[in-house]
């Protein structure tokens, strides 16, 4: 046995090196699985390299915060992923800094998992000619309702106009002592999205846009319209007091604990609330309308890397998360709607919250500015400070517009 | 001359030793500080992978951006405001628990006392922004005496912001102060307190000529090592306040992490940090002045 040790040991070095020059390794670099169930995601890789034996996955995981700079930096250094996972807003800047491979070849390949005109399409419409992430996931911005305080405050039914939301937003703040009609998350702390979290979905029920192409337009008569609104609805006592140091998880968490009447926010946020207060009674609704039925899309997506050296690879395994299947099981794990509608017809829900996001995906307008934005999550902080000083009573919502619109464009000639 | 070389190598094994230690330590303090130099000047660097080389163009621009006098002005606001806080807290707390009471009673002060110390910037932010939430307990208990009548946003209000930044500061910070002063207050001899009883010295006469000159190089150099530390201080401003309301409570640290890592302006970030590096070793080199006179006193 012993003199036989040494072939053997010979025998499994030479398998092992085998074995790793014949598989792929590529990374996926999300937050995703940070914020829910890391063994479903574990799940998938298993299910794919099961597929594709020639390939394996490396999951890199990290709060979503950090994945937005990883990108940038680990491609500086020479470390980046294969796979991204990937944020609309970053679109932009990401574009401008060369880190994305256009994706229209591998779209035009023969055996995709998926059709890209069944996809979710705030996410592929096409930027220089190219596209340049597919939607993993999708979610509306909507209002969540908090029944109980609207009944309290003699409502039956949530608002459906900006009107009906600041006479019923008011009318729950004098309920008592630490009770609020809706609030407002806009705080200096990162990441400083309060912003696009609750102004820009209400933006778009008034049919306004703070772009022109990809020239940022903040200074436009809709905008000054939502912002008077956001102030008329601020000197009302409406809002929550401290919005200037709330934050969009403080927004959520004091809704949770019932004590806010109304949140905007994405409708994926509906997952954390019933599970979090089962007592709350809680509808998910459309966001309240001025004259457009619109609203804010969001989502996950995914994107390849443009100096991965194993785009071929990285492309499976992105057909393969675009599966009919595979986007199913994802949507329903992530409370979300799929980003391949194809998957709509296979998940078999019936829960009240999946319907009204559904409801609001297929009735409504839906609109997602921020692609092309460039600076985008630099332009959030300039929009917050300027609300900050409007609320704050020192400039009027023309003065906050116009500011925002001098301080983007200075931002982006630097 | 074989005897000459093992003598050399015989006296030399300890700092053999200390050798990996010391190329590891001295490796992870170069390089980065050689980079961020090399970075400030660049322009686009990370970003590019052929940056621009532009000499001290990122210095001339950064010395005409009013952000970053703002961002230094409230640096050197936070910092002495901090410093002074901790002082005084810290130089209190101690006398009190150097007083002559029961060995358990001290003991159980002295470790409660110290507490501030051990939580992490992340727990003290998300506690202070608790208690200072407009429904927070601060509001709470403020209106319940009648100070305020509405609840204020502590951490939301450009006039109160900084106040409320400086507050948790003094509360984290003190316990170094203390624990500095305290061990020092045991080298002093309680001869030289006999001596200004004897004289009908009080409290604080015998604070001011006895306490604060036998302490005097000890506070001078906790206090600039305090100095040093919250000049540089990132996480606590970062996480409470995020450098606003509108940029109310932006420090040089904040500013260099938004530029970085918000903008993606890293020529300009690092052109920042080089100059907190530089006004550091100022306070630095101070402080080991002070220790070398202490030294050769």
């Amino acid at each position: 046995m012993k003199r036989n040790i040494p072939a053997i040991a010979a025998t499994m070095l030479l398998a092992f090196a085998s074995h790793s020059n014949a598989a792929t390794n590529i990374e996926w670099l999300q937050w995703f699985a940070a914020e829910q169930n890391a063994e479903f995601y574990e799940t998938l890789v298993d299910e794919f390299e099961a597929q594709n034996p020639d390939i394996t996955v490396k999951l890199i995981t990290q709060p979503f915060g950090k994945v937005r700079e990883s990108i940038v930096t680990n491609r500086a250094i020479g470390v980046g992923s294969d796979v991204l996972g990937l944020n609309m807003p970053w679109t932009s800047e990401f574009l401008e800094l060369k880190i994305l491979e256009p994706l229209d070849k591998y779209l035009e390949q023969d055996g995709n998992g998926f059709e890209l005109e069944k996809l979710v399409q705030a996410p592929v419409g096409k930027i220089d000619g190219n596209t340049w992430m597919l939607p993993l996931n999708a979610f509306p911005f909507a209002m969540h309702a908090n029944m109980t305080l609207l009944k309290q405050a003699g409502f039956d039914t949530p608002p459906t106009t900006w009107a009906e939301l600041k006479t019923m937003a008011v009318a729950i703040s004098e309920l008592g002592e630490g009770i609020s009609g809706i609030g407002m998350p806009f705080s200096s702390q990162p990441p400083s999205n309060g912003p696009i979290l609750t102004f820009l979905p209400l933006l778009y029920t008034a049919g306004g846009r703070i772009m022109d192409g990809t020239t940022p337009n903040f200074d436009n008569p809709q905008v000054v319209e939502t912002l008077t609104f956001l102030q008329d609805l601020n000197v009302s006592g409406a809002i929550a007091p401290g919005a200037a140091s709330r934050t969009g998880g403080v927004d959520l968490e004091e809704f949770i604990a019932g004590r806010t009447g109304f949140l905007i926010s994405p409708s994926v946020h509906a997952a954390a609330i019933v599970s979090r207060n089962s007592e709350l009674e809680y509808q998910l609704v459309r966001v309240p309308t001025l004259n457009t039925k619109a609203y804010r899309v969001h989502g996950w997506e995914l994107g390849i890397a443009a100096d991965s050296k194993h785009k071929e690879e990285a492309w499976k395994f992105v057909s393969f998360l675009m599966s009919k299947e595979v986007n199913g099981r994802l949507s329903v794990v992530s409370s979300a709607l799929p980003g391949n509608l194809e998957a709509l017809s296979d998940i078999n829900n019936s829960d009240p919250i999946f319907v009204a996001q559904r409801e609001i995906l297929e009735n409504d307008e839906s609109v997602e500015e921020l692609r092309l934005a460039p600076k985008a999550v630099a332009s959030w902080s300039l929009m917050t400070e300027e609300i900050q000083s409007m609320l704050a009573g020192d400039q009027s919502p023309e003065e906050a517009a116009g500011r925002v619109q001098l301080r983007w464009l200075n931002l982006i000639k630097k | 001359m074989h005897n000459v070389f093992a003598r050399i190598f015989r006296n030399a094994t300890p700092y053999w030793f200390l050798l990996p230690g010391l190329f590891i330590l001295g490796t992870l303090l170069s390089v980065p500080l050689y980079k961020v130099v090399e970075y400030s000047l660049y322009n686009n660097v990370i970003i590019e992978s052929a940056p621009t080389f532009v000499g001290l163009q990122n210095y001339t621009e950064l010395l005409s951006d009013s952000s970053y006098y703002s961002a230094l002005l409230n640096t050197a606001i936070f910092t002495v405001g901090s410093v002074i806080g901790h002082l005084v807290i810290g130089i209190s707390l101690a006398l009190l628990v150097n007083a002559d009471i029961h060995p358990k009673a001290r003991t159980l002060f002295r470790s409660l006392l110290i507490l501030p110390w051990i939580f992490t910037a992340v727990v003290v932010a998300l506690i202070w922004q608790l208690m200072l939430n407009p429904f927070g307990v601060v509001n709470y208990a403020l209106k319940a005496i009648g100070v305020v009548q509405n609840p204020l946003d502590w951490l939301g209000d450009p006039g109160l912001a900084m106040w409320s930044l400086l507050l948790i500061s003094t509360w984290r910070g003190y316990p170094f102060i203390m624990v500095s002063f305290l061990s020092g207050l045991q080298t002093i001899p309680d001869e030289l307190y006999e001596a200004a009883d004897i004289d009908g010295a009080n409290f604080f006469h015998k604070f001011w000529h006895v306490t604060v000159p036998q302490l005097k190089p000890v506070i001078y150099g906790v206090a600039l090592l305090d100095l040093i530390w919250t000049f540089q201080l990132f996480p606590l401003v970062w996480l409470t306040t995020g450098g606003g309301p509108g940029r109310t409570t932006e420090v040089l640290s904040t500013l260099t992490y938004r530029l970085a890592f918000v903008d993606f302006q890293f020529s300009k970030a690092s052109t920042v940090a080089v100059t907190i590096l530089l006004i550091s070793a100022v306070f630095t080199l101070l402080y080991l002045f002070n220790e070398t006179r202490r030294a050769n006193n």
